[in-house]
């Protein structure tokens, strides 16, 4: 018994507690990130609108989990005895040394989903139409944390981690490409409309009739 | 009585938008709580996967750091191969390209790790 009890503790886990935590945190995150998407873009399409305040709620605590994850996330590599990053290093993009393209596409989307998240606070500073038009790149900065995850994370190759992402992920590119699929179909029904002229703004296009 | 009877009607009416108000929060709180449970759960669930597996010594960077170890030593003279052992510790990522740093630190003594796969 005591023979298996050694095989099992195999690893001395001490000195990479920091690492682990910060490895569970991004995983979080991650699945977090991927559900606020899914709700998102529930909320912005005909599915469940009779349910949008619900949806609206936990979006905006699914969104505030996921920076709460994020920054667990980062905080936590300053205490890694192994990386040794900087408060730089994990907060402005291509400072390290570590695998510095995902490095540094992870640090942009913690950015840009901190900012369009919580900027839904300054909204009516902000302008709704604007800050609605804005808040679209957020699935921008959650594809760049996805693409981050699977180039650098530890446990890309698992199966259980690509389980785990596959069953929150595909649902929200499907979603995103449902969404954008019916925003191409609007621009192409109504062209002249000048408001809606690039893609990126086109993607998730409401009637102004819900907008709050 | 003609002027009770709107004044009654408007007591009703504003006690009925009272409580849908207060189980709208209620609601919104109740969702918030299972959000932050969930986020938890999340948590937790992911750092006993990523706990286990490293304890157990079957994590991703050291297996492969560990692998590395193996074929290296395979290579070497007996002597380099004992001072070798003492770089258990380090880790690289088991996806992408390898760090030069990653590369140093697995050839410096900082020992952690005692893996069992052989």
């Amino acid at each position: 018994m005591h023979t298996l009890g050694l095989d099992i503790l195999a690893t001395a886990v001490g000195p990479h507690l920091f690492w682990i935590t910060s490895r569970a945190a991004g995983i979080a995150a991650l699945l977090l990130s991927s559900l606020s998407v899914c709700v998102g873009l529930l909320m912005g399409g005909r599915v469940l609108r009779r349910r949008n305040s619900d949806l609206r709620v936990a979006h905006e605590a699914l969104s505030l989990a996921t920076l709460a994850a994020l920054i667990v996330h980062g905080l936590t590599l300053l205490g890694d005895g192994y990386l040794r990053p900087s408060l730089g290093d994990i907060a402005i993009p291509l400072l390290s040394g570590y695998k510095t393209l995902w490095t540094s596409m992870g640090i942009v989307a913690f950015w840009a989903l901190a900012m369009l998240g919580l900027s839904y606070y300054a909204r009516t500073r902000i302008g709704v139409q604007r800050w609605r038009r804005l808040h679209r790149f957020a699935a921008l900065a959650w594809l760049l944390g996805l693409a981050h995850s699977l180039g650098e994370g530890t446990d890309a190759g698992q199966a259980w981690f690509l389980a785990m992402i596959a069953f929150v992920a595909v649902p929200a590119i499907g979603l995103l490409l449902m969404r954008l699929g019916r925003s191409t179909t609007i621009t192409t029904s109504a062209p002249t409309s000048t408001s809606i002229a690039s893609s990126a703004e086109t993607a998730g296009v409401r009637q102004p009739s819900v907008a709050r | 009585m003609s002027a009770s009877a709107p004044t009654s009607r408007r007591h009703e009416a504003k006690a009925l938008a009272a409580s849908r108000r207060d189980a709208l929060l209620r609601r919104a709180r109740r969702i918030r709580r299972t959000v932050a449970a969930l986020a938890a759960t999340l948590f937790a669930t992911a750092f006993l996967i990523v706990y286990v597996q490293l304890a157990s010594g079957h994590d991703p960077a050291l297996v492969a750091n560990a692998a590395k170890r193996r074929a290296a030593s395979t290579n070497t003279t007996e002597s380099e191969a004992a001072s070798s052992d003492s770089s258990a510790g380090a880790r690289q990522s088991s996806s992408g390209s390898e760090s030069s740093s990653a590369s140093e630190e697995a050839s410096s003594g900082n020992s952690a790790v005692t893996t069992s796969q052989s």
